[in-house]
């Protein structure tokens, strides 16, 4: 769609309110020009909370300091899917290398965050605002670039939306953002009436009659969430070309985007957690606990993408972590917090087949306060960086504030 | 209430009565469903009439002299509560407890369960609901309604987050010690409570502001006295680079930083990035007692250099009373009255608050050296808060409509867990705004398509009784009658004081014209009133 629905949608008001029509009506046309034709950029954010540790993810196989640090968690050279001579997949990450093979895979290795703060909630914080050390933020980085993006994109109810039970930062603000939780319902909050119906219609009629300003404007997209839902039926799409998601909640939650963005509702951000990699204790190598996080991991990636097909065209994903973990491992088969880690970037735009980012080293003398893997390239920068190669953004001003942007790393283009 | 303030109190009821005759609001009905609406958690039926009838003047100077927060009537029903009662020392041992077990669960090869799933099993967070139930239970039920929304507004003005870490048990001594009993007091004493309160101390950091290259044995010394007749530990012993690991390095600056832009100044308050390490030196060494959950200050991590705060000297050598001088000073500062003022305005007169409110309150403040019944009086008797234009003129939060709601239908809550779980349904989750800015105040931050349908559903379910451990007894408020227009003027006049709109009349109609059955009629006509636009407006 060129025309963006607000345009038109401000343009036609105008007339049609001194017809005494439906302004519901304007929505929907304005829908039914856009049509299917609405198959925009999509952007699936990923958050690893817990802080992943990226160097069993994308494993420096050349660097001697990994072998001689992790005595115990190393991961065994045979399993390892060798990626070029200096870096290796995880072998539960298997599902994840053909996308590697067919150049759609970008691992960035040693991204992190300027803030030395080793707390979760913290930097998980800092990540969502993207504004490391400030806490004052209340708007998430992504939801400011959907509220400066609007002309550029069609809008719809389902522009921003946060699959999962908690109410996620990055999508915050002000900006309509959606949160689906339950599984069936994407979104729209069940009614018990026996006749659901009813309920919308007399919340239109309530909302839609009154002269509250605000609330009325508003209530109108809600009326027209509930009928594109209703109309796509995203629910019962199945997942297509023999894709198999993994049972999990993550598994769920990539299976319900996958929908979601075939259903054409202008999906732009996506957002699923994934939990689990705060690795402390009995992390283990290449069998153990976080290579079964890693596998629920690649299992879901590789089930999206399969059952996404040349869409994947439209479609980047992006993983991120708070934090990285300590080079060397602790006393108790795991590792501590450390700073930067891996993150990956996949999608049929993506210049993949190659390890971005420039690798530090695991010298002593080279690491962050000695222990941990510094960061050489910044996560605002990788972020920003998708946002313009991938969803076009003009500029990213007001997105990151107060950060001068590195050289891009040339993921895209 | 010192006899100053009580005369005080005397004059802006005297002042409130004077003013009262002028305003616009037609009759002494209107007046008292504005007050209401603003100074309390919302009418309860019939509250309206009796306040109208017995003066405005009245009641509002009632609740501008309650001694403190904490309504005596409701005093026997919570002493029985357990998250009131545990000793906090207990709390944190059980918590440390919770902590331990997981730890040990992990090394016994069971997959450790992460921050997450950790917060759901805690022990505690039963205890925690439990409270989060009280202060529904509160606002919908006390007497000191004025009380109450000020408590709620100072507790987010100074937010702290109940999921991070030993929060989940310091939250509820921050808010009976440190808010609550200074609720209505000065906003000074209530500033240096928020700061001294291991709540704040631990959420923003400042527990582990220490010196620049302050010594982890002294640290160590002082948590184990019995190690200072030992040998200390050589400075390059190895177990010392373990400590050295563990220890906080350095003053950190959040909490200091908020304190400025948030707590007092103003993010225009007229501050330098130098000021605020200026703050964060001074306050290193503010900490706590992580096993009796008490304020303590570590000497040992006090940073004894001299420092400067908005221009003000602060000579070497000062240890805890140089960050009581700061608070103080940061107390009067003009930019902090003017700061402070102008959210009391915005959260009792509109979203973008009158100067001419800011002003009064702002003279007030300095008249009484910041005594906040005195300069709340002054809001309300100014002409901005009685003005027409501000009558319904703000929308409800997700808060405000939940307990608005209960209390509108005079419903008891005996378990009040179900609306604590609805509020994080509307996405205001009781002491979880994880931001230390607390909720936003204004309506654009709250209206949106999917929370307006939400609120309707909880609305036509608290209705109908469907909410678990919620009694509601329409009966008592509006009979059930197959003359629809009769009921429908029932509901306007006890649920809404009158202010139902002529299109939300029609739309209620409309849908209950194919009911049958006049409880259901009943049930569905109440609760599409409260999920409808009219009662979103306060």
């Amino acid at each position: 769609m060129t025309i963006s629905r607000r345009v038109f949608l401000r343009a036609g008001a105008f007339g049609l309110v001194s017809l005494g029509a439906d302004p519901l009506f304007v929505d929907r046309a304005a829908y039914a020009l856009g049509g299917r034709g609405t198959r925009g950029k999509t952007l699936v954010l990923l958050f690893q909370r817990g802080a992943v540790d990226g160097l069993s993810m994308v494993v420096p196989t050349g660097d001697a300091w990994y072998w001689r640090e992790r005595s115990r968690i190393a991961i065994d050279r045979q399993q390892l899917l060798a990626l070029d001579g200096t870096f290796a997949l995880h072998p539960r990450l298997a599902p994840l290398k053909p996308l590697w093979d067919r150049g759609m895979l970008a691992p960035v290795q040693a991204v992190g965050s300027p803030s030395l703060t080793r707390s979760h909630f913290d930097a998980q914080d800092y990540m969502e605002s993207g504004t490391p050390d400030r806490k004052s933020t209340t708007d998430g980085w992504a939801n400011r670039y959907v509220a400066a993006h609007d002309r550029e994109h069609a809008e719809t109810p389902f522009r921003a939306v946060a699959f999962g039970p908690q109410l996620t930062r990055v999508l915050a603000g002000r900006a309509q953002a959606r949160r689906v939780g339950d599984q069936r319902t994407f979104g729209v909050p069940p009614s018990h009436y026996d006749d659901d119906a009813r309920l919308t219609r007399a919340f239109e009629s309530l909302y839609q009659g009154s002269a509250t300003g605000l609330v009325a404007s508003s209530a109108a997209e809600g009326f027209d969430a509930i009928r594109m839902l209703k109309d796509a039926d995203p629910g019962n799409r199945p997942a297509e070309h023999g894709a198999s998601y993994p049972r999990s909640r993550f598994g769920q939650s990539m299976q319900q985007i996958a929908q979601l963005i075939k259903a054409d509702l202008g999906l732009q951000v996506a957002f699923a957690d994934v939990g689990g990699w705060d690795t402390h204790v009995n992390q283990g190598g290449g069998e153990g606990q976080l290579a079964t996080r890693l596998d629920d991991l690649a299992r879901a990636i590789a089930a999206f993408t399969t059952d996404l097909g040349e869409r994947m065209r439209d479609v980047v994903i992006l993983t991120m972590s708070e934090f990285g973990r300590r080079v060397r491992e602790n006393g108790t088969g795991g590792t501590d917090h450390g700073h930067a880690t891996a993150m990956m970037v996949i999608g049929g735009g993506v210049r993949g087949g190659t390890v971005y980012g420039r690798w530090p080293g695991l010298a002593p003398e080279q690491r962050h306060e000695g222990r941990d893997l510094a960061v050489t390239t910044d996560f605002r920068d990788l972020f920003g960086e998708v946002l313009t190669g991938h969803l076009g953004a003009a500029s990213l001003d007001g997105v990151f504030p107060g950060h001068r942007p590195a050289p891009p790393l040339g993921l895209f283009g | 209430m010192t006899p100053r303030s009580a005369f005080l109190l005397a004059a802006a009821a005297v002042a409130l009565a004077r003013t009262l005759p002028a305003q616009q609001l037609v009759t002494s009905s209107d007046s008292a469903r504005h007050a209401l609406q603003r100074l309390s958690w919302g009418p309860t039926p019939g509250q309206v009439e009796q306040v109208a009838a017995t003066g405005v003047v009245r009641w509002i100077e009632a609740q501008l002299a309650v001694p403190a927060v904490g309504d005596p009537a409701r005093r026997d029903l919570e002493r029985q509560l357990t998250s009131l009662r545990t000793p906090t020392g207990e709390l944190l041992a059980r918590e440390a407890e919770a902590r331990r077990a997981a730890v040990a669960r992990a090394d016994s090869g069971a997959a450790r369960p992460d921050a997450t799933r950790m917060r759901q099993a805690n022990p505690l967070r039963e205890l925690a609901v439990e409270y989060a139930g009280l202060t529904l239970t509160r606002q919908a039920g006390s007497g000191h309604q004025l009380a109450e929304v000020l408590a709620d507004f100072w507790f987010n003005h100074f937010n702290v987050f109940q999921n991070k870490g030993l929060d989940r048990v310091l939250l509820r001594d921050y808010l009976e010690q440190a808010i609550r009993p200074n609720a209505l007091g000065t906003f000074e004493a209530l500033l240096l409570a928020t700061a001294r309160s291991p709540a704040m101390l631990f959420y923003l950091d400042n527990a582990q502001s220490v010196a620049e290259g302050a010594d982890p044995r002294d640290a160590l010394a002082q948590r184990f006295p019995a190690m200072r007749n030992r040998r200390r530990p050589a400075a390059n012993d190895p177990r010392m680079e373990q400590l050295r690991q563990r220890m906080p390095q350095g003053p950190n600056e959040n909490y200091a930083r908020e304190l400025l832009e948030l707590h007092t100044l103003g993010v225009d308050g007229g501050y330098t990035q130098d000021d605020i390490v200026g703050v964060a030196r001074i306050l290193t060494g503010w900490s706590l007692d992580r096993r009796t959950g008490a304020f303590q200050f570590n000497a040992w991590a006090h940073d004894r250099g001299e420092k400067a705060v908005l221009g003000q000297r602060f000579p070497a050598g000062g240890g805890r009373e140089e960050g009581e001088r700061l608070l103080r000073m940061l107390a009067a500062h003009p930019s902090t009255m003017h700061h402070v003022s102008s959210k009391l305005c915005a959260k009792f007169v509109a979203d973008v608050p009158p100067d001419g409110c800011i002003d009064d309150a702002v003279r007030a403040w300095q008249q009484s050296g910041g005594e906040i019944r005195e300069v709340v009086a002054a809001i309300l008797r100014g002409p901005d808060f009685w003005s027409p234009t501000s009558v319904g003129a703000k929308v409800k939060s997700p808060h405000e409509f939940v307990v608005s709601a209960v209390r509108a239908l005079g419903a008891e809550a005996a378990r009040p867990q179900a609306l604590v779980a609805q509020l994080a349904r509307l996405g205001q989750p009781l002491f979880q705004q994880s931001a230390p800015t607390g909720w936003p105040e204004t309506q654009e931050d709250w209206v949106s398509s999917a929370a307006l349908l939400a609120r309707m559903n909880f609305a036509v379910d608290l209705a109908s009784g469907r909410m678990p451990g919620v009694r509601v007894d329409l009966d008592r408020l509006v009979p059930a009658t197959a003359d629809h227009g009769a009921l429908l003027d029932a509901i306007d006049s006890v649920l809404l004081a009158g202010a139902m709109q002529p299109t939300t009349r029609r739309a209620i109609l409309d849908e209950i014209a194919a009911l049958p059955d006049a409880a259901a009629a009943r049930a569905m006509a109440v609760g599409l009133a409260l999920g409808g636009p009219d009662f979103q407006r306060q």
